[in-house]
């Protein structure tokens, strides 16, 4: 008897195969995204009685059912202008120093009176602040019979404080720079506006605090925002210390929106 | 040896093809890890509008900590007629009125916290960092998204995001 040689298995076939799944695949992938805007829903606080808010911290896009556009009381015919207006709602006392500042709020005539002012913070304000929060809220957290609302809100307060803290080490200089505390994009639209306008203000009002917030990182960290925010998002180590760099720019420039149901 | 000269006209050698597989394996595999697959294929219409500067929805997806909700015109339209303003929600596979009206008044609230308990707790986020991810046709009236804002801050769900397309990200 001949040695039986064993056959070798005939691959030609696996081409075939492989081909099969990868046109399996090529079909049934979609390479679209999903990408969003992400807000934030407040929560509903019951506090007592607030300072009013002025009227030149509020900039106002409003949207009626017939989807034209109301910017800070004036008609607009291109909701592609938004960003633009909401950049010099932001930009227009940017440059002002603190003794400017101060001039300017007793000058009713000046043109940037109707647009919000920027506080100068230093350090040792902040501290203090975060102190006197600290206290503040011991103090209401002993007070027995307390609203929850309260102490929340307090702790809010203290929040902020300690984020501004934090921020003003990473800037570096002394003083801290801030829009008003209270400034803050208000998006009015009604019950039949459609959705599409309703992203197109806020994709606007993304450009616009985008733009700002890349300027301040190109000028501070000599990168651009969306190069850090990749990083960051990628980088779970976080190496480059990315979270406190955003944390700041955020600081700087707040996105303050709040959405007004309609009723 | 000689035996094969005889013939005289040289042969061309065949293409070796052994090493096409692992090339075609090699696509196979790309393929495979760069797709995500669709939850599921919604049973309403949703054209989404153009934005810019969206946040990429990747990373929360892949930790899942986002659920999506899409609202549109029902692809059956002799059903348009049950819902609110002719807009359904559709929820893992379920359409549902929009607003909170007819039989569910609570279907969003409902079907959030559900989604939220049956999560294991190592995955759990705080409710209200768990994005619930808006994906809304065009031209859907607003008044639909601050009904489902409204069930949704009811439970404490306080992150929101509105879906759109974005050409810049990639």
């Amino acid at each position: 008897m001949a040695k039986r040689e064993i056959p070798e298995i005939n691959a030609g076939s696996m081409a075939d195969i492989a081909f099969l799944l990868l046109i399996f695949f090529l079909v049934t992938t979609t390479m679209e995204k999903d990408t969003a805007y992400v807000r934030k829903i407040p929560k509903k606080l019951e506090l007592p009685q607030t300072d009013p808010i002025e009227k030149r911290n509020i900039c106002d896009i409003a949207a009626n059912n017939e989807n034209q556009l109301l910017f800070r009381g004036i008609p607009m015919e291109d909701p592609d202008l938004i960003s633009d207006k909401v950049l010099e709602f932001y930009q227009m006392n940017e440059n002002l120093t603190k003794a400017q500042t101060i001039a300017a709020l007793k000058n009713p005539g000046y043109k940037g009176s109707n647009f919000p002012f920027y506080s100068f913070t230093s350090k040792e304000e902040i501290e203090e602040n975060v102190l006197t929060s600290e206290t503040q809220l011991a103090e209401v957290e002993n007070t027995p019979g307390v609203e929850e609302d309260v102490i929340e809100f307090k702790l809010k307060q203290l929040d902020e404080w300690l984020a501004k803290q934090k921020a003003a080490e990473s800037y570096g200089k002394n003083i801290l720079p801030e829009i008003h505390f209270q400034a803050h994009i208000r998006v009015e639209v009604m019950a039949e506006t459609e959705y599409e306008l309703f992203t197109k203000i806020q994709s606007e009002v993304e450009e616009a605090i985008y733009e700002l917030r890349d300027f301040a990182a190109k000028d501070i960290f000599g990168e651009s925002y969306g190069i850090i925010k990749k990083r960051e998002a990628m980088d779970k180590t976080d190496k480059a210390g990315d979270k406190r760099k955003l944390k700041l720019l955020e600081v700087l420039y707040p996105a303050r929106i709040i959405e007004v149901k309609p009723n | 040896m000689s035996k094969f000269r005889k013939g005289g006209g040289r042969e061309v050698p065949g293409v070796n093809t052994s090493s096409l597989p692992d090339i075609v394996f090699m696509l196979l595999f790309f393929f495979m890890v760069a797709t995500t697959t669709k939850e599921s294929d919604p049973t309403v219409k949703v054209e989404r509008p153009v934005g810019l500067k969206a946040t990429d929805m990747t990373p929360y997806k892949q930790r899942s900590e986002i659920d999506f909700l899409y609202l549109g015109e029902p692809r059956n339209p002799s059903r348009a007629a049950e819902f609110k303003l002719g807009y359904a929600l559709f929820l893992d596979n379920v359409l549902q009125p929009a607003a909170g009206e007819l039989y569910n008044t609570n279907a969003i609230s409902r079907w959030k916290k559900d989604k939220f308990e049956s999560k294991p707790p190592r995955m759990k986020e705080k409710i209200e960092n768990v994005i619930t991810c808006v994906k809304a046709d065009k031209s859907a009236p607003t008044i639909l998204i601050f009904d489902i804002r409204d069930q949704l801050e009811k439970i404490d769900a306080l992150t929101v995001a509105y879906a759109v397309e974005d050409n810049g990200v990639f």
